[in-house]
């Protein structure tokens, strides 16, 4: 309750913090916020090219297949690794004033998620050029199932950002994490390929049902599976509840370890 | 219901031996790991009423600071509790979170928006804020064309605007120039006439006594007097006092090595020091005490040509209360001798309450300084009774029992 309170009264710093990350993320660069469309693009490309010239999936407009997959795993994958330091590079406000360190998850978090927002635009452009399509019947789920990947990715942040202040190494295990778990993820490969009997337990991946999620809505044009994504619901606001209380506990210190 | 109210607190701090931050580090050195526990806060309990201020004095180490960090919850308590009843601005890390980059203005908003105001709230006080500042030709150039004086006008003018109801400082009026600095001390008493809690740590006594209705002396972790600060500041600077003279004692005999002379150098101060009546060298004593300074120089005679000596007072927030030379006094050029001392007495020397230095010149009739020592002999004064200003004017009073 103290939380919600106290974030509400520092909206306006939520708000400068997420201006100031998505105006300031690219500055400097030549092409600048550019970078924002490019990125996904020149990594949707290299896993075309691997996954459907050189290893010839049979999968139907497989770039598309993956597009759509590949623009919320990284949202997701960025909260892992940049989203993991992200109370050590505030570093110098934390150790001089106060304000709840809460904001400043909150603060990345939305600015990530507005950088996916961005690359959908990208994704419908694409969709647009190749006269795909879209369901306008099913295009309306992607707010819950968005509103689902906040969550999880909110809890994560909160997780990886504080223990990272202890223990510094978790930032660079979280390359290889995220390296796996996207392997762990129906992103490069449809569900089709999980072996019989192993679908339980893959599921459980609370990122596996977002994703397919977002392939059912965008590439097949259908309303996702309600199930899995009830589950993947409980699991993100698990890993929330455990985020903000892990955090509540070890942000304490902060000021101290820092 | 009382604006601050702190029960019982207790703070340590875990001092390593040598931190290791990294996997291999602490897997590597187990004993890297080890670390010490200091105390630095031994149950403190202190209540501040709304609209009192109040000064929090000790020396350095005495974790006045750790209690300031602790109200302003940077820093977490080990056991006791700390209660503030409305919003705490803090003027503890000026500027904390400006960004070079951006323009005065747009600092402005990020700055109060981390105080936790809202657009709206920024908006209204916009004005007000970049007025105080002094800043309007400059607000909208990037933050890090500023000078540090502009960049402090800048960051108090946000602190103090933002409608706390508590304020907590941190040894802060040494913001910019004088003139700024008498502002923003206007300011504050404003600030406390609206009946804002302030709370200020501060080592500058004379400041503590214009703003605070109560001194919190803390000695080691621990509240070891409270009460006005005519009580408890004079027993304050009479315990640092004691505790200088040791310092300086083991100074003065470090100290008695021959100065080097050379020929643009010829004749060098040795020791400068204060003394009472009994000849004891002091460095804080109470306002009427008759004092002489004692000024100890060494001479080329070969090479030092006759000399005057200059003499300039100062208080600590550097305002000149009194300079003079032998010269301007009409007293003849002193010939130097190899080596010789030079005192001259004050009785009685009247300073009111406050901290005070000499500086100190020993000069060729010509006015070149052969020896300027500046800051040479730093003192306190205490006032049995509470006078205020710089120094006391000599008077009587008389009573007549009916006018005419």
């Amino acid at each position: 309750m103290r939380l919600i309170r106290e974030l509400v009264q520092y909206r306006e710093m939520i708000a400068s913090f997420v201006r100031k990350d998505l105006k300031g993320r690219y500055k400097g660069s030549v092409l600048g916020f550019l970078w924002t469309f490019i990125n996904p693009l020149l990594q949707l490309l290299v896993y075309t090219m691997v996954f459907s010239v050189i290893l010839k999936s049979s999968i139907e407009n497989y770039y598309m297949h993956l597009f759509v997959a590949l623009v919320p795993w990284i949202f997701f994958a960025s909260s892992l690794t940049t989203g993991s330091h992200l109370i050590l590079d505030q570093k110098n406000m934390i150790k001089k004033i106060y304000f709840p360190r809460e904001v400043l998850p909150v603060a990345y978090t939305t600015s990530s998620f507005c950088n996916m927002l961005f690359s959908f635009i990208i994704v419908f452009a694409v969709i647009a050029t190749m006269r795909l399509g879209v369901s306008w019947a099913a295009l309306p789920w992607l707010i819950p199932v968005m509103a689902i990947q906040y969550i999880l990715v909110l809890g994560m942040n909160f997780i990886t950002s504080s223990v990272t202040v202890y223990c510094r190494d978790l930032e660079h295990i979280m390359g290889v994490l995220s390296m796996a778990w996207m392997y762990l993820s129906p992103v490069v490969y449809g569900v089709q390929f999980i072996p019989e009997g192993w679908d339980k337990f893959y599921m459980y991946n609370p990122m596996a049902p977002i994703i397919l999620a977002y392939r059912d809505i965008l590439y097949y044009k259908t309303a996702p599976n309600l199930g899995q994504l009830g589950q993947a619901f409980l699991i993100s606001l698990g890993v929330l509840l455990v985020g903000v209380l892990v955090f509540e506990k070890l942000q304490k210190r902060f000021a101290e370890v820092l | 219901m009382a604006a601050i109210e702190i029960r019982d607190l207790h703070k340590k701090f875990r001092v390593y031996a040598d931190q290791g931050n990294s996997l291999k580090e602490k897997m590597l050195s187990k004993k890297r790991r080890s670390y010490e526990e200091r105390w630095v806060l031994n149950g403190i309990s202190l209540e501040v009423e709304k609209g009192e201020a109040i000064g929090l004095v000790g020396k350095n180490g005495c974790g006045k600071s750790t209690l300031l960090k602790l109200m302003s919850r940077i820093l977490f308590p080990e056991s006791g509790t700390v209660k503030l009843n409305g919003r705490v601005s803090s003027l503890i890390e000026l500027g904390a979170g400006f960004h070079p980059d951006m323009t005065g203005r747009e600092n402005i908003y990020t700055n109060a928006s981390i105080f936790g105001l809202t657009r709206k709230e920024i908006d209204e006080r916009l004005q007000e804020i970049i007025d105080f500042s002094e800043l309007e030709e400059f607000i909208d150039n990037p933050v890090r064309t500023y000078s540090s004086g502009m960049y402090m006008r800048l960051a108090f003018s946000v602190a103090i605007h933002v409608g706390a109801d508590i304020l907590l400082i941190d040894e802060i009026l040494a913001v910019g120039d004088a003139a700024f600095q008498a502002k923003c001390f206007e300011r504050l008493m404003e600030i406390k006439a609206e009946g804002t809690t302030i709370v200020i740590v501060s080592h500058s006594m004379a400041q503590l006594e214009r703003i605070c209705d109560r001194t919190v002396w803390i000695e080691g972790g621990k509240i070891r007097m409270e009460g006005a600060p005519n009580e408890v500041n004079p027993k304050y600077l009479e315990y640092m006092g004691q505790r200088r003279q040791l310092s300086a004692a083991k100074n003065a005999k470090k100290e008695q090595t021959d100065a080097e002379l050379s020929e643009e150098t010829p004749a060098k101060w040795t020791d400068i020091c204060l003394v009472n009546e009994q000849g004891e060298r002091v460095e804080k004593f109470a306002t009427g005490d008759t004092i002489t300074l004692q000024l100890t120089y060494q001479a080329d005679t070969a090479n030092a040509e006759e000399a005057l000596i200059g003499l300039a007072l100062y208080r600590a927030d550097k305002a000149l209360c009194y300079g003079t030379n032998t010269q301007r006094e009409h007293l003849q050029p002193i010939v130097l001798k190899e080596k010789g001392v030079v005192r001259c007495k004050f009785a009685p020397m009247n300073l009111v309450a406050g901290t005070y230095w000499f500086d100190v010149a020993l000069r060729r009739m010509d006015m070149f300084a052969y020896d300027y020592a500046a800051q040479a002999v730093r003192f306190a004064v205490y006032d049995p009774i509470d006078e205020t200003g710089v120094t006391r004017l000599d008077h009587t009073w008389s009573f007549d029992d009916t006018a005419e």
